[in-house]
């Protein structure tokens, strides 16, 4: 039989990677992190569970944070004159919302689930109370969402003559 | 029958909140006690979290990070109370034997006799006899009296204290996780706006007690300053640190706190110059009448007031909590009559974090269409 003791104490040797860090893994933003780094990240996140067709957030609503897909899908939409325009279908392991971790301005578009969906959520405010205790770990998100943003800004530049055409 | 259902359902949780309500009152003398700590760990833990943040920055660890900070203020606490209470025995032994001697009570009355023969004529009353002397003695009587219900209520202070600071040490060990405990209740709906209204709180709170805790210091700082200049002008002032940083923690309550540290110093220019001819016959700036230095502590302090409310205070605390000053007197007003100079001193706070709490709930109402 295991003594507690000794399982209590080496715990964290074999200790299984969780979900969320593997979700975590998967996200650009989160590139490059060690597997310690990427679990003080999953404390800082907080996993929410939605019904199918319930509103993640609405477009021009207060933004605080972005969303990774643990499972179940999300509709990313603008609403036209009444008409749903579906700008994007998400999966695991797609991630939305990122740009709320650096500005407030309200969402550009509305998150809707289409089917029962389990997120991560990772918020301004736990990014800036990150910033105040591991700068080291906060710089290194800040910077591979940069380079997220800059890459969005890349392809909507290349698509920009297409359209023109 | 919908009308009739609807109807049912605002009767039984009319009664669940009347029996809510009621429960909460049958036992609030119980867990009052225990509320007032969890606030007190509350607030210490703001105050103290980021001072364990940026040292955990240092050290990489949590753990190691609360400890040192709660060592640290255990023993600044400890310090200042062992010497003042060593320090105040002294005193307090030394004017007894003063008090004693019977030239000092010669001493009090012929001061008592000279200051009425320096009175004008229309201030004497028939109460010629009383003897100031024995009046005196009456009132340290009294003095000690309450000096001793003070030790009693000293051992229920210790106890509550190492209470609070247990409180504080899991609050702030695990101060993240307790909070991501307590947003995960939030509805979908309304999750991100409750981050954003706790995280508001936090940043009101954490700045307030911090610019608050910066102004005392700078109030202690210069009330020593000022009672050392005083005693170069022979003012004969004991205790001086301790009045300073009196003055400064009495300065978080405000309007009321600032006369808190001039009364001790009254009390010990007092204390330390009865028989002194000199000081009984002081003038300040040579024009005014000033006996014991009397008037001399009260300008030091009135000029110490007026630099923390015109400079320092502006500066350090700002518009942190952004209340409008006759607000603040009826906040202060509410909570003295509530839980006494306790609820003085965290009256502010609370208004502020009700401020922020009203400005979120008008934000949310406006954008109810967008949630």
């Amino acid at each position: 039989m295991k003594s507690p003791l000794w399982s209590n104490l080496f715990k964290n040797w074999n200790s299984q990677e969780s979900e969320k860090v593997i979700a975590l893994k998967q996200v650009p933003v989160f590139d490059g992190l060690s597997n310690k780094e990427l679990v003080e990240i999953e404390k800082l996140t907080h996993e929410r569970t939605y019904q199918s067709g319930e509103h993640i957030f609405k477009n021009k609503a207060p933004s605080e944070g972005m969303f990774i897909i643990i499972s179940g899908s999300v509709e990313i939409y603008l609403d036209n004159a009444g008409s749903k325009n579906v700008l994007a279908k998400l999966t695991n392991p797609d991630f939305f919302g990122e740009i709320a971790l650096l500005d407030t301005e309200p969402r550009s578009a509305g998150a809707i689930t289409t089917s029962p969906s389990t997120l991560l959520g990772f918020f301004r405010p736990d990014l800036l109370s990150l910033m105040e205790r591991n700068p080291a770990l906060s710089s290194k998100i800040l910077t591979n969402l940069g380079a997220v943003l800059a890459e969005r800004l890349r392809k909507t530049n290349e698509l920009l003559p297409k359209s023109d055409n | 029958m919908d009308k009739q259902k609807n109807y049912i359902q605002l009767i039984y949780r009319l009664m669940v909140g009347l029996l809510s309500i009621g429960f909460l009152y049958v036992i609030w003398p119980y867990i009052s006690s225990v509320l007032l700590m969890l606030v007190f760990a509350f607030l210490f833990t703001t105050v103290l979290l980021s001072s364990v943040d940026s040292l955990e920055r240092k050290i990489r660890n949590r753990g190691i990070s609360v400890l040192a900070v709660t060592i640290g203020l255990i023993a600044a606490i400890s310090i200042f109370i062992g010497s003042f209470a060593t320090n105040l025995a002294d005193q307090a032994g030394d004017f007894s034997q003063r008090l004693e001697t019977e030239s000092f009570m010669d001493d009090f009355n012929s001061f008592i006799d000279k200051t009425k023969a320096k009175l004008p004529d229309f201030t004497k009353g028939g109460n010629e006899d009383v003897d100031a002397a024995s009046k005196l003695n009456e009132v340290v009587g009294d003095l000690m009296s309450t000096l001793l219900s003070f030790a009693g209520a000293l051992g229920s202070f210790v106890f509550n204290m190492i209470m609070v600071i247990i409180f504080t040490i899991i609050l702030l060990l695990n101060y993240h996780q307790f909070k991501k405990s307590l947003v995960s209740f939030i509805p979908n709906k309304y999750f991100e706006v409750g981050l954003r209204l706790i995280y508001n709180i936090e940043q009101q709170v954490s700045n307030y007690l911090r610019g608050q805790l910066l102004a005392a210091t700078s109030v202690a700082i210069m009330s020593i300053i000022g009672l050392y200049i005083l005693n170069f002008f022979g003012a004969n002032l004991t205790l001086v640190i301790f009045i300073g940083i009196i003055a400064g923690l009495a300065n978080l309550i405000p309007l009321v706190g600032p006369f808190i540290g001039m009364l001790i110093a009254f009390a010990v220019a007092l204390m330390n110059n009865l028989g002194n001819e000199a000081a009984q016959a002081h003038m300040l700036f040579n024009a005014i009448p000033s006996p014991f230095y009397i008037l001399d502590v009260a300008l030091m302090f009135i000029i110490v007031q007026q630099v923390d409310n015109n400079f320092i205070t502006p500066l350090l605390v700002g518009e942190s909590v952004g209340l409008h000053p006759i607000m603040v007197m009826i906040a202060l007003l509410i909570g003295g009559t509530l839980i006494g100079p306790m609820g003085m001193l965290f009256a502010v706070p609370a208004a502020g974090i009700i401020k922020v709490i009203g400005h979120e709930i008008s934000f949310v109402t406006k954008n109810a269409h967008l949630l």
